[in-house]
C-alpha cells in the first residue's frame, strides 16, 4: 500500500482497476477528463492484463461499448460530463429496462458553480427519470472507495449504477492510499445470452414487463444499499433540536461549518447527522430516523432540491412535523457551488444563531481588476480562420451584423470574443450546423455560416451535416480541424494523425469523409494562408447549395509541444510605426506594445505569420524554419 | 504529527496566476511536499478554459483529513499572487492577520495594450490588502537572478520567499520542499533548487 496524491479522477480510474474493470471508455469532457487521461498515460498498469481503455467518438457510442461488455458479463466503467449524459441517455434508458449481467457503472461529473462552461445540469435527476442507483463521493478518498461498492452494486442488481463527482472532488488532489496491485483482472468467460424478452423492445408487453422488473431492481438496491452501510447515520450524543443531511462536497464542509457555528453557541454534540452517498434511492429509513430525532432538519446539497424534496414526502409518510431549511424555504441557492458559507447559513437559519454576516464576506476588490477575457493561443490556426471569416464578410458586400456565424462547443467558440467577434451563438455538441439550417429557413437573405471544430464534428455534426446536404441547404461550413480535441486539455479523436493514435488504430479523415456525404463544394485549406482562405471564404459565400471548408492546420500547442514551428516572426524596428494594427487585428497573445515598436514574446511566438498580413508597413519580417 | 488539534487548521494557501506562469505547479510541489511530511492535504485547482493566458486560481488546504475543497472567504492564512492584476481576485479570501505574497510581475490584457481599459496601480493592490488586513508583501520581478544565463523558474524563486518571509515556512519545511522539487523536475532539478535557494535567501 501505498499513500500518494491523485486526483479524484484519478482516484476513480483506479478504483475501476482496482475492482477489475476490464473495458472502459468515455468522451473527453471537463471536468470529467482526467479519468481516461490518466488511464491512457498509464498503459503499463492494464494493457498486458487485457482491459481496454478508448475515447470514444462520443458519449452514446461510449455508453453503448461499455454497455455491450456489461451485457457480455463484464465489469465495465464509462465516463463524460454532464453534458454528455444527455447524448447518452437514449441508450440509458434501454439498458436500464433491459438490466445487465456484469457490473456497469457511469461515471458522471457534475459541474456546480460552472467552472467549465455549460449548464449547472444536475444529474441526479437523471437517475430519478431512469430508476437506476446513483453513488455519490465527498472527497478523493471516497472517489477511490466508492467505485468497487459502485460495481457491486451493480452487478448484484443487475443494473447499471451511476457514480457522481462534482468539481471540486473530481479536479482536487489528496493523498490516498492505493492498494496493490492497482489491477486485479477478473478472469470471467463470455456470457452469451440469448433472450428477447430482455434484450430487444419489441412490443409493450416486452417493455412493460422490463419496465416492471426495472423498478424492481431499485427497490431491491434499496436493502443492499442498507445492509452495505453506505449510508451513514449518527445520531447526537445529548438530546438535540438539529438533524443535518448532506451529500456530496457539502458533507466535507460539516466539520468545519459545525466548528465555527460552536463559536456562536452550537454545540456540535446536539447535532445528528446523516451522510447520504446512494443519492438515488433515497435512504428511507436513516431519513426517517433522522427525522424522529430531530425537531428541525437542515439539508445541504448543491443545485437542485432533491433530497430536501424526498425529506419532506417521507416526513408526510410518518405523520412527523418537522420544520425543514434548505432551498424551498429560500434559506440556500440552487445556484452555484457550495462552501462552509452554506453550512453556517443553514445553520444559522435554523437555529435562529447570530452569526455576523461580515465572518461570510471579504473584501471585493476583484472589480478592480483589468478585464482579461480568453482569446486563442498564440500560433493558433483558427486565428487565421477567424480574421479570414471576418474578411470574407466584408469583401462579400455584408455588414457583420448582417450574417450569422453560429458556433460550437471547444476552442472555436473562442471567435465570440474580441478581437474577431466573429461567432454569434453556441449550444451543445454539433449544433451550429442544425441551428444554421434554421435560420436559413427562417428567412435569411444574408449568408449562414457554421463553424465546428475537428472532434466536435466527429461526436455530432455528420448528422446534421447529412441533413443540410439532403435538403440542399444554402450555408457554408467552416470545420476547424486543428487534429486534436484541444480544450479539454489535448486528446485524440478520430481525426488525429495516426503519429499519435493508440496502436493498430486508423485514422478517419475528413478530407475523405466530406465528399462521401454528398458535399459538392468542398475547399481544403491552411489557415495559416490568409489570403487563400479569405477567397476561398469569399467563394463559398457567392455559390450556392451546401459548401464545406476544411480549414486544416495541426494546434499549435501541440506543435510548439514537439518543439516545432512554423517559423519565426521578427519587429523590423526601422519600419514599425507602433500603429498597433497586428495587435488589433490578431489579437495575439504574443504581440505587446514596446517603447518604440512593437515586441513579440518569441516563448509565445510559433512563427505562424498571420500578423503579417495586418501590416501596411512591412515592419513584421518572417523566416523560414 | 502537530497539525492536528491545532485550532489554526486547517492551514489555507489561496493561489492566483495566469495560465502558464506555473501557479499549478506551486501548489502541486506544496501539495507533495506536505505528503513527505505525512500531513494531509487537498489542493484542488481551477483551469478555466483557457489553454494558456486566463485567469487561474488554485486553493490548498492543510491538516485535516477530510476537507472542503474550497477555501471561504476571508479564510486564507496565506495568498501567493503571480501576476498584478489577477492578485485583486484573491484579495477577498485574505484572512485577518494573513500574508498576502505578490510577485508584481505584469500581464497586460490586449484591451489594456490598447488603451481600451485600465490596469490597477500597485498602491491599489496594497491599499485593498490593508483594508482586509493583511500583511502585504510584494516582490519585483526584476529581482528574479539567472541561473546559467537564463533567468531562474520564477515560480519556485516566489515559493522560496515564501518558505522564509510568510507563515508558510511554520507548516512546510524547506527540505520536504526541496524533496518534492527533486520528484517533480527530474530535467530541470538544478535550476529548480538554485531558485528555491534564491528565494529563500533574497534580502528584502
Amino acid at each position: 500500500m501505498s499513500k500518494e496524491i491523485v486526483t479524484g479522477n484519478e482516484a476513480l480510474a483506479l478504483g475501476a482497476l482496482r475492482a477489475g474493470a476490464k473495458v472502459i471508455t468515455g468522451y473527453p469532457g471537463t471536468p470529467s477528463s482526467e479519468v481516461i487521461g490518466f488511464l491512457l498515460s498509464h498503459p503499463e498498469l492494464w494493457k498486458e492484463k487485457g482491459a481496454h481503455v478508448e475515447w470514444s467518438t462520443n458519449e452514446k457510442v461510449a455508453f453503448e461499448i461499455a454497455a455491450g461488455a456489461a451485457w457480455a458479463g463484464q465489469r465495465a466503467l464509462v465516463t463524460m460530463k454532464m453534458s454528455g449524459l444527455n447524448v447518452a441517455f437514449d441508450s440509458v434508458i434501454s439498458i436500464a429496462y433491459s438490466g445487465i449481467n456484469g457490473g456497469l457503472v457511469i461515471y458522471v461529473a457534475d459541474d456546480p458553480g460552472v467552472s467549465a462552461g455549460m449548464a449547472e445540469q444536475d444529474t441526479r435527476g437523471f437517475a430519478l427519470m431512469s430508476d437506476l442507483p446513483m453513488l455519490e463521493a465527498c472527497s478523493v478518498k471516497e472517489a477511490y472507495l466508492i467505485v468497487p461498492k459502485a460495481f457491486q452494486l451493480s452487478e448484484e442488481t443487475k443494473s447499471p449504477v451511476f457514480l457522481r463527482l462534482t468539481t471540486a472532488v473530481s479536479q482536487s488532489h489528496a493523498p490516498v492510499e492505493l492498494e496493490s496491485p492497482y489491477y486485479l483482472p477478473l478472469e470471467r468467460e463470455i456470457l452469451l445470452e440469448r433472450d428477447i424478452q430482455k434484450y430487444t423492445k419489441a412490443g409493450a408487453l416486452i417493455c412493460m414487463a422490463q419496465h416492471r422488473d426495472l423498478i424492481q431492481r431499485l427497490e431491491k438496491s434499496k436493502e443492499l444499499i442498507r445492509e452495505m452501510k453506505l449510508n451513514e447515520l449518527s445520531l447526537s450524543k445529548k438530546k438535540g433540536q438539529l438533524g443535518i443531511l448532506a451529500s456530496g462536497v457539502s458533507y466535507s464542509y460539516l466539520e468545519e461549518g459545525l466548528l465555527l457555528a460552536s463559536q456562536f453557541g452550537l454545540d456540535p454534540e446536539e447535532v445528528s447527522i446523516l451522510k447520504v452517498v446512494s443519492v438515488n434511492p433515497f435512504p428511507e429509513e436513516e431519513a426517517g430516523t433522522l427525522l424522529e430525532n430531530s425537531e428541525l432538519i437542515l439539508v445541504l446539497e448543491e443545485l437542485e432540491p432533491y433530497m430536501e424534496k424526498n425529506l419532506i414526502l417521507l416526513a408526510h409518510k410518518l405523520g412527523l412535523r418537522r420544520r425543514i431549511v434548505g432551498k424551498l424555504d429560500g434559506t440556500l441557492e440552487r445556484i452555484g457551488d457550495y462552501s462552509v458559507r452554506e453550512v453556517l447559513l443553514g445553520i444559522s437559519a435554523a437555529l435562529g444563531l447570530k452569526i455576523p454576516p461580515e465572518l461570510f464576506y471579504g473584501i471585493q476588490a476583484e472589480k478592480l481588476a483589468a478585464p482579461r477575457p480568453i482569446t486563442v493561443c498564440a500560433g493558433c490556426p483558427h486565428r487565421g480562420t477567424f480574421m479570414a471569416i471576418n474578411n470574407g464578410i466584408r469583401k462579400a458586400g455584408f455588414k457583420k451584423d448582417q450574417v450569422m456565424v453560429t458556433g460550437d462547443i471547444g476552442c472555436t467558440i473562442l471567435g465570440m470574443n474580441p478581437p474577431f467577434n466573429t461567432v454569434w451563438n453556441e449550444v451543445s455538441m454539433g449544433a451550429s450546423l442544425g441551428i444554421a439550417q434554421g435560420y436559413v429557413h427562417a428567412g435569411m437573405n444574408s449568408p449562414v455560416i457554421a463553424t465546428i471544430g475537428d472532434s466536435t464534428f466527429f461526436h455530432a455534426g455528420i448528422p446534421a451535416l447529412i441533413n443540410a446536404v439532403q435538403y440542399q441547404v444554402p450555408l457554408t461550413l467552416i470545420i476547424m480541424d486543428n487534429g486534436w480535441t484541444a480544450m479539454t486539455g489535448m486528446q485524440f479523436n478520430p481525426g488525429t494523425s495516426e503519429k499519435f493514435l493508440p496502436q493498430g488504430s486508423k485514422r478517419v479523415d475528413l478530407e475523405k469523409l466530406i465528399p462521401g456525404l454528398g458535399v459538392e463544394n468542398f475547399w481544403v485549406v491552411d489557415p495559416y494562408d490568409y489570403r487563400k482562405m479569405s477567397e476561398i471564404i469569399l467563394k463559398a459565400l457567392k455559390s450556392e447549395g451546401v459548401k464545406v471548408i476544411l480549414a486544416r492546420r495541426e494546434c499549435a500547442i501541440q506543435a510548439m509541444r514537439r518543439g516545432e514551428r512554423a517559423g519565426k516572426v521578427k519587429v523590423n524596428p526601422e519600419k514599425c510605426t507602433l500603429c498597433k494594427s497586428c495587435l488589433t487585428i490578431t489579437g495575439c497573445p504574443a504581440l505587446s506594445i514596446g517603447e518604440k515598436t512593437m515586441e513579440i514574446d518569441q516563448t509565445l511566438c510559433n512563427g505562424c505569420g498571420l500578423c503579417l498580413f495586418t501590416c501596411g508597413y512591412k515592419a513584421l519580417e518572417r523566416e523560414e524554419p | 504529527m502537530q497539525a492536528i488539534g491545532n485550532p489554526e487548521y486547517p492551514y489555507n494557501i489561496y493561489l492566483v496566476g495566469v495560465g502558464g506562469q506555473g501557479i499549478l505547479t506551486i501548489g502541486e510541489i506544496i501539495s507533495q511536499a506536505v505528503n513527505l511530511q505525512g500531513i494531509p492535504v487537498n489542493f484542488y485547482p481551477t483551469k478555466g478554459m483557457a489553454q494558456r493566458g486566463g485567469f487561474v486560481k488554485a486553493q490548498l488546504r492543510i491538516g485535516k483529513d477530510l476537507v472542503g475543497p474550497a477555501i471561504p472567504e476571508k479564510g486564507a492564512h496565506l495568498i501567493l499572487a503571480m501576476e498584478r492584476s489577477e492578485s485583486l481576485k484573491a484579495v477577498r479570501y485574505l484572512k485577518p492577520g494573513g500574508d498576502f505574497l505578490l510577485w508584481d510581475y505584469i500581464w497586460a490584457p490586449t484591451a489594456v495594450m490598447l488603451g481600451q481599459a485600465s490596469y490597477p496601480e500597485l498602491a491599489v493592490v496594497r491599499e485593498q490588502v490593508q483594508n482586509a488586513q493583511g500583511n502585504f508583501l510584494v516582490v519585483s520581478p526584476s529581482l528574479l537572478p539567472n541561473f546559467e544565463g537564463n533567468p531562474a523558474p520564477d515560480n519556485v524563486f516566489l515559493l522560496g520567499i515564501a518558505l522564509r518571509r510568510t507563515s508558510l515556512g511554520k507548516v512546510v519545511t524547506f527540505s520536504a520542499v526541496e524533496e518534492a522539487l527533486k520528484n517533480r523536475f527530474k530535467r530541470f532539478t538544478s535550476s529548480n533548487l538554485f531558485a528555491l535557494k534564491a528565494g529563500y535567501n533574497l534580502e528584502l
